[in-house]
């Protein structure tokens, strides 16, 4: 009889706090708003001491690139210091500057590939972003306004629209063997790993992982912006 | 008055019900304030299949919250007691898989901000969640056994 009352007290505290959850996730912002069900590929394989990564096999393999007119080009706004409420003042390095740069020499140097992802190193996501390659920021929408890269997107992967916004980004019909970086935080940081992957379920198949992310790009003084995307 | 009553007086029970319960409180707040950042502690323990990250997210820290809430104010102590300790051996289990097979993870514990820490300082850490979370299972064993005697104590036939 006891036993049966301890079952019913605890199962409704339980089922109290399934309803608080439930309501106050309703309730909540965006940005603090899970979606129920989550999505989250290799939600249960261990990572073996940074066995997450693999390093790009960058040399050049004419025979995969495919030439082309990037799409991106023609919808990516104007430079940083427009589009970015608060840009701040590009590098001194010559990276900073967006270069001329074929959709051939891009191909060439980053084909497409049938991995998830790929990791990049600070200086080959330097390269890339210089030369306009689209750049996605995985983190938290609060860290992004803190600061991100110079025309970096936001696609904060733990909050609750984030299938929503891939939807979105599928829809707007890019090329999906034309790279991609994608960064968040450097160091243990999977959260750049996790959109990479959400994006190569969906027929991406150059996405590009900058490894040290944004503390490497501050270290570098890399082009970059505050404030909420624009 | 021996030892073993010392330990069930109603005196200490109290006092240890509020500490857990105060514990548990804490520890669910920041939690309830930042529920994706949770979610990602969760994540990264690789314990819990990828569609039910989030529900835990958002149910473990109301769960916490009641249950201390409950402690503190006294309501259903015996329940709420076994609850925290239903969780404490969760994250018990939860810690040592991680700490044997040398992932080293945030706890996640009282803190949902992940702090930039080596992999040592880390496992150093979660060598110290375990004792701690082994103390506060202490603390419910004390609460259910004084808890215990004094219902077996109230059933006894009074002698005349």
């Amino acid at each position: 009889m006891s036993l049966r009352r301890h079952l019913l007290e605890a199962a409704t505290l339980v089922l109290a706090a399934i309803l608080c959850a439930l309501v106050a996730n309703a309730l909540a912002s965006r940005e603090r708003k899970l979606a129920l069900v989550g999505s989250y590929p290799n939600a249960l394989k261990v990572p073996e001491n940074g066995a997450v990564r693999q390093e790009a096999p960058l040399e050049a393999t004419p025979a995969a690139a495919a030439p082309g007119k990037l799409p991106f080009e023609e919808k990516r706004p104007g430079p940083a210091t427009a589009s970015a409420p608060k840009a701040s003042a590009p590098s001194q390095g010559s990276e900073a500057k967006t270069s001329s740069s074929s959709p051939a020499d891009l191909l060439r140097r980053f084909p497409p590939h049938d991995k998830p992802y790929v990791e990049i190193s600070g200086d080959d996501a330097a390269w890339l972003i210089a030369r306009g390659v689209l750049t996605l920021d995985a983190r938290r929408t609060k860290v992004y306004e803190e600061g991100h890269i110079a025309l970096a997107r936001s696609f904060p992967v733990w909050e609750s629209d984030i299938d929503a916004r891939v939807t979105a980004f599928v829809g707007e019909g890019r090329d999906g063997a034309i790279p991609v970086v994608l960064y968040c935080s450097g160091g243990d940081c999977e959260d750049s790993h996790l959109l990479a992957q959400k994006l190569f379920g969906a027929g991406f198949n150059n996405l590009l992982v900058y490894r040290d992310g944004w503390p490497d790009w501050v270290k570098r003084g890399g082009s970059s912006a505050t404030g909420p995307e624009s | 008055m021996t030892p073993k009553e010392a330990l069930a007086s109603p005196w200490l029970t109290v006092r240890v019900q509020i500490a857990l319960g105060l514990f548990f409180v804490a520890a669910a707040l920041p939690k309830l304030v930042d529920p994706p950042s949770f979610a990602h502690m969760i994540y990264n323990y690789r314990l819990v299949p990828g569609a039910l990250v989030n529900l835990m997210a958002l149910v473990m820290p109301w769960l916490e919250l009641l249950a201390g809430l409950a402690l503190i104010l006294g309501i259903w102590t015996r329940t709420s007691a076994g609850l925290v300790g239903a969780l404490l051996l969760v994250f018990l289990v939860a810690i040592s898989l991680n700490l044997a097979r040398d992932n080293a993870i945030d706890c996640g514990c009282f803190d949902v901000a992940s702090a930039n820490r080596t992999v040592d300082e880390r496992l150093a850490d979660m060598r110290l969640d375990i004792l701690r979370d082994l103390g506060m299972l202490l603390m419910v064993a004390q609460i259910l056994w004084a808890k215990g005697r004094g219902l077996d104590a109230a059933k006894r036939p009074l002698r005349s």
